[in-house]
């Protein structure tokens, strides 16, 4: 019993290394808003349209992309995509949240599972917001690097740069109206 | 939250000519349409559930009695971590030294496969993890370079124990050859803060706002040199020799060692850290039978800037020693080849990515290094400082990244001295990590 307890203090602990779902992620950028789960089929020119936009070193394997268009008001307030690469060996997921001026709005880690010495911090995720698809985004633009954590910064900014890629290529406001 | 889901109809469609039997064609297609949809909905959930992990997708419920967030920590993925890294060193030297006399005969070009690592940690759980560092130097040379537990109480606060690196200067803790510049490490962080530095012990580490902190007990270096452990003990060239490694580690002594860094701007590192312990392990001198202490004081305040191309570094450090003369006498040590009793150095380093709006994953940087090292700033009365050990180093070259997990790296390095005797170098660097 004692050892119940305990585990449950210590787990209730603030611990940015823990998981969050997507339901979290999703109720953290769009707190009241309605979310409607799309999936885009992208055709071959679409897929090579999207690989142009992310640039070279950017992955972009998946013909089918799943995204989510929140709104409020009969509005859409923004779109999120959920998007899973490898760190160094072990894979982390992240949602990018873009708004409806086609710029990056957040960034929420949902799972990380490499050392948490390696993990993205907080201040660091904040500085991509507002920023749109070009060539300033990258670790070699005006995204700062990460000291001791090279690789992660570079995961972040390629996921960051695919999602707003595939974010142009879909239309996803535009779908909407 | 009520997530609702729609599937363009255009899919839904060609899937509908497809995959409808004929005898379902008597349905209405409104209905046939939702059957389709819900099956697409099915497959594509599941694909984001292959992709994204079951973790993240699942919705959340409770385990093992605990709360939905108390029982998280059951559900994060677990396993082994592996990474790694190398480099391979060739080292050119000038025929001549600083005062035109020719270059020791023992002194030759050599190229050395300088270190292979591998990387392995095991996650039990969010909060529990092992990292180990396996490394193999000059191809047949084994060490255990780290082994660590971490226990994260939180971000504020954690605990890690094992064979530990020292938290000082910018390259005892990162040294992975893409990730600093030069063929070889700074000096400054070679003989003063002697890098590559473990040793076993205990500590805390975390953030609080922006900052970053670590604090460990280690065991002391051995001033002195022991077998068991390998430590040849100081020397007029510096601290490095007083490394025990980890290995059968003389622990009469321990030492305290810390750092404190200002993170809370991304780029940007800024910090200090230091280091206390006596060194002699509770030796006595044997004419007279006094325990000799050996308090060595070792601190660097460090700076690394990294935006827009521009990388920027900066390191001062300086180290003291007491009870030199005894420490002298223990390892038989005489005239210029004294401990030092103050030792000092510093560096400033700047590189800049000329591709960097170019619009390729190639990076070519240009770098220069400058600083300066003295090893025997201070000897005691009755001994002498060698010139040959006040040093100064100036780094020219260049680093060409194919992708940032790989490096070739290109300088030359001036080596001059108070004495007129440095021998100054051309080195070639491959390095890599994954």
């Amino acid at each position: 019993m004692l050892a119940v307890a305990l585990g449950a203090t210590a787990s209730a602990c603030s611990l940015s290394a823990q998981t969050l779902t997507q339901d979290e992620a999703l109720a953290l950028a769009f707190p009241g808003a309605r979310i409607e789960r799309r999936t885009a089929y992208l055709t071959e020119a679409q897929l090579a349209r999207a690989r142009g936009l992310a640039g070279e070193g950017v992955q972009v394997e998946s013909e089918v992309v799943t995204y989510y268009v929140a709104s409020a008001d009969g509005r859409s307030v923004g779109v999120a995509y959920f998007d899973a690469h490898r760190v160094r060996t072990l894979p982390e997921v992240l949602m990018v949240v873009v708004g409806t001026d086609d710029r990056i709005r957040r960034i929420e880690v949902l799972r990380f599972q490499e050392p948490p010495d390696y993990r993205p911090p907080a201040g660091w995720l904040d500085r991509f917001r507002g920023r749109p698809l070009d060539r300033e985004l990258s670790t070699r633009g005006s995204v700062p690097a990460l000291t001791g954590a090279t690789l992660t910064a570079n995961a972040v900014t390629g996921a960051a740069r695919r999602a707003l890629a595939l974010h142009q290529v879909i239309g996803p406001f535009e779908a909407s109206k | 939250m009520r997530i609702r889901a729609t599937i363009p109809s255009a899919a839904l469609a060609a899937c509908l000519l497809l995959s409808v039997p004929a005898a379902a064609q008597q349905q209405t297609d409104s209905a046939r349409l939702a059957a389709v949809e819900r099956q697409l909905q099915a497959l594509t959930r599941e694909l984001e559930r292959q992709t994204l992990g079951a973790e993240v997708v699942v919705a959340d419920t409770a385990v093992l009695g605990f709360g939905p967030a108390a029982s998280k920590v059951y559900r994060v993925g677990q396993g082994v971590s592996i990474g790694g890294y190398g480099e391979i060193v060739y080292n050119n030297y000038a025929s001549e030294l600083e005062n035109g006399d020719l270059r020791p005969a023992t002194t030759r070009d050599v190229i050395d496969a300088l270190r292979g690592i591998l990387y392995v940690g095991y996650k039990f759980n969010d909060k529990l993890l092992l990292n180990t560092e396996i490394e193999v130097e000059h191809v047949r040379e084994i060490f255990l370079e780290f082994a660590y537990l971490d226990y994260r109480f939180s971000d504020a606060f954690g605990a890690r124990a094992g064979l530990l690196l020292a938290p000082m200067g910018l390259v005892n803790e990162l040294h992975e050859p893409p990730v600093f510049l030069g063929t070889s490490r700074p000096l400054t962080e070679n003989a003063i803060i002697p890098t590559t530095w473990r040793e076993n012990g205990i500590g805390v580490f975390g953030g609080v706002g922006p900052f970053a902190y670590r604090a460990y007990a280690l065991s002391s270096f051995d001033g002195v040199g022991n077998a068991a452990s390998g430590a040849g003990g100081f020397s007029a060239g510096g601290i490095r020799g007083g490394r025990q490694r980890g290995a059968n580690a003389l622990s009469e002594d321990f030492g305290l060692v810390g750092r404190l860094d200002y993170v809370g701007t991304p780029g940007l590192l800024i910090g200090a850290s230091a280091f206390t312990g006596e060194t002699a392990h509770n030796r006595t001198l044997p004419a007279t039978g006094a325990e000799v202490g050996g308090r060595t004081l070792i601190w660097d305040l460090h700076a690394d800037f990294k935006v827009a191309g521009l990388d920027l570094r900066a390191l001062v450090a300086g180290a003291t020693v007491d009870d030199v003369i005894e420490l002298n006498a223990l390892r038989g040590l005489t005239g210029a080849g004294s401990i030092g009793e103050e030792l000092g150095g510093w560096y400033v380093q700047a590189g800049y990515d000329l591709l960097r709006a170019a619009g390729t994953t190639h990076q070519l940087i240009p770098y220069a290094r400058y600083e300066a090292l003295n090893t025997q700033k201070e000897v005691p009365a009755g001994f002498t400082a060698n010139p040959a050990n006040d040093r100064t180093v100036l780094t020219v070259g260049a680093a060409w990244k194919p992708i940032p997990e790989a490096v070739l790296k290109v300088d030359y390095n001036k080596h001059s001295n108070e004495a007129d005797t440095g021998l100054s170098q051309l080195s070639v660097a491959l390095g890599y990590l994954f």
